[in-house]
């Protein structure tokens, strides 16, 4: 009966003569927690920047809930309920954290959405909460070290309530420590209920990563990129054992 | 009479909790009471003259600030908002003989009307091409004015226009009054959520996107909310001036309001403003060596943005008030302690 809660059909984007996605094509659960691998240049980032149209795609159909998103702009995306991280974080630098994520909060389906809370500052503060840095609300973006910034990343696109969350590399610069601790904020999300006045639906997610072990841990599925085509695409103790994706990540006759 | 005592101490102790604590405050406000007094010392109409014309341009530097400083939409032809707002008025008081009251908002309406129109082709450029782009407007509305002299009076301009009131006085507080008032509204538009998004976008429109907010609605409302108050400002200058022409719409009009707003300090409003009540009467003081006037003025200049690259305002500021480390609030330079933390200031 029901549509796919996420639906990718023949995605292509080329950059030049290089095609960065290939046929890309997977659907998702609601449910779903989504790992996504590959080595380097895969194309794993323009598969997220297409389906939030950062990027347009040169060809190929992106259904969110039954609704063809591909052509809307991204500010429609996010409303619709996807929000993404930027693997390379783009934080508003000259703006004090809270302000970061308050801009989240204005967005229309944050508003709607949070009507009781009269103050956005409230809000985003509880997103701040969340990700873990709400000790240096105050401080400008710019005084954040590497693995804070990943985590206002997180706080501003949690602040935005999203169904389908898009992480790329949200391990990326942390320590192992730090990756633990950011593992179990993705799942206590995951799971869904009330981070103080911020109110979390659960979201399915799909997360870009390198760090394979850790992201083991939290992902039902894995798809594999190699050369902007899927590869593999299964459960995570099937994929790693997948001869293909042990040959692109170790070159051929690695295994 | 108890009731009147008692608001008046609660204003009292407002004024000294929030005032009288920061000295950027206290001379912000003694700025604002000399404007206001000073006829009652003096109403050399040569001296009101020139605190006249430096309201209408703060207007105008602030307008600029609004746009090109908080959103970084860089505009290089602030120019077309004063003349749109300049000529509308002017052509409404001639030919319909709409007073000034009703023009000079009108003027502002147009100016809007022009934000959005201009707004529309600049939302896909950046840098430098916007800056070209924007450079070009009030050059082809030059064109526009020069090809019909029968309607805006080509070279010579519209003249004849409606006095502002009717005399110096009446004049002098009509400006300063809306000059505090118009950039009291700018600073708290800035202040707000609105100037919040502004200030994102300037930082990094991809990111305001992916945080879900319309950037092109944002920032078409800063074309317009600046193009508002550049076009008021156009307004009161053309029938101040009772004419309203070409020279309006040149490309040094459009320059000399980014000068104004650098040398005072962008993104604050209260810089340009600033800036154009030192640098107008100083343009003004130098008349009397003709010779080396501009050069002057661009030594000036050049002095403040080499020792100062955030603008003079906030140097200023930087110098008499200490951010406290740990709650960010602003303290007098001289305090050891935060007044509202009390944690130790470096
Ligand atoms: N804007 C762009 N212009 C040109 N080429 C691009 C652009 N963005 C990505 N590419 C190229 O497309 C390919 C895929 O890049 P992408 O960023 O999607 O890889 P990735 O899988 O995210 O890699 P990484 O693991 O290093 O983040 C790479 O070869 C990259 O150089
Ligand atoms: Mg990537």
């Amino acid at each position: 009966m029901g549509q796919p809660f996420l639906e990718i059909e023949e995605l292509n984007k080329g950059f030049g003569g290089l095609r960065a996605v290939d046929r890309v094509g997977f659907t998702m659960g609601r449910d779903e927690i989504l790992g996504m691998i590959g080595p380097n240049g895969a194309g794993k980032t323009t598969i997220l920047r297409l389906i939030t149209a950062i990027l347009k795609p040169d060809s190929g159909l992106i259904r969110f809930r039954g609704k063809d998103i591909v052509g809307l702009k991204t500010w429609d995306i996010v409303n619709l309920g996807i929000a993404c991280t930027f693997q390379n974080m783009r934080p508003f630098r000259r703006l004090p954290i809270i302000a970061n994520v308050m801009v989240s909060c204005l967005s229309p389906r944050a508003m709607k959405r949070g009507e009781w809370v009269k103050k956005v500052e409230a809000k985003a503060m509880d997103a701040l909460e969340f990700a873990g840095i709400s000790d240096m609300a105050l401080e400008k973006a710019s005084t954040l070290s590497q693995g804070d910034l990943k985590r206002l990343e997180v706080a501003r696109a949690v602040a935005t309530e999203p169904e389908l969350l898009l992480l790329d590399e949200p391990f990326g610069g942390l320590s192992p420590a730090e990756t633990d601790l950011m593992a179990k904020s993705i799942q206590r999300l995951h799971k869904g209920g009330r981070f103080g006045r911020l109110h979390s639906e659960g979201p399915a997610m799909i997360i870009v990563e390198h760090k394979l072990q850790q992201l083991m841990k939290i992902v039902d599925r894995i798809i594999v990129l190699n050369f902007g085509t899927i590869i593999a695409d299964g459960a995570p103790e099937e994929v790693v054992k997948n001869r293909e994706v042990i040959e692109a990540y170790l070159g051929k006759g690695g295994a | 009479m108890g009731l009147f005592g008692f608001y008046l101490k609660r204003l009292y102790t407002i004024f000294k909790g929030e005032v009288l604590v920061l000295p950027s405050r206290i001379v912000v406000i003694l700025f604002f009471l000399v404007l206001l007094f000073l006829p009652v010392v003096t109403q050399d109409p040569y001296l009101l003259r020139i605190l006249i014309l430096a309201s209408i341009f703060a207007i105008l530097a602030a307008s600029w600030d609004l746009l090109s400083g908080f959103t970084g939409q860089m505009n290089f032809g602030h120019a077309l908002f004063f003349g749109v707002g300049a000529y509308t008025a002017a052509l409404l008081n001639l030919h319909v003989h709409i007073p000034p009251w009703g023009g000079i908002p009108l003027g502002g309406l147009a100016a809007v009307l022009t934000g959005l129109i201009i707004g529309i082709p600049c939302l896909r450029l950046r840098g430098t091409y916007l800056a070209l782009t924007t450079l070009a407007f009030p050059i082809i509305l030059l064109g526009i004015v020069f090809a019909i002299p029968g309607i805006t009076g080509g070279e010579l301009g519209v003249s004849g226009l409606a006095r502002l009131t009717g005399s110096r006085m009446g004049d002098y507080y009509l400006t300063v009054v809306l000059m505090i008032g118009l950039c009291t509204i700018m600073w708290k538009i800035t202040d707000s959520n609105t100037g919040l998004i502004f200030h994102a976008i300037r930082e990094d429109e991809v990111a305001v996107r992916a945080s879900g907010i319309n950037t092109t609605r944002y920032k078409l409302l800063a074309f317009s909310l600046s193009g508002f108050f550049a076009g008021i400002s156009g307004g009161l200058y053309a029938h101040f001036m009772r004419i309203a022409g070409p020279s309006n719409l040149e490309i040094s009009m459009s320059f000399t309001v980014v000068i104004w707003a650098v040398f005072g300090g962008i993104v604050t409003i209260y810089g340009p403003v600033g800036a154009v009540f030192i640098l107008f009467p100083l343009l003004e003081f130098m008349r009397f060596w003709p010779e080396y006037r501009m050069l002057m003025f661009a030594v000036v200049i050049l002095l403040i943005l080499l020792y100062m690259p955030e603008g003079l305002f906030p140097w200023i500021r930087h110098k008499i008030e200490t951010e406290c480390p740990r709650c960010k609030i602003r303290n007098i330079a001289t305090r050891k302690t935060c007044r509202i933390c009390t944690a130790e200031l470096d």
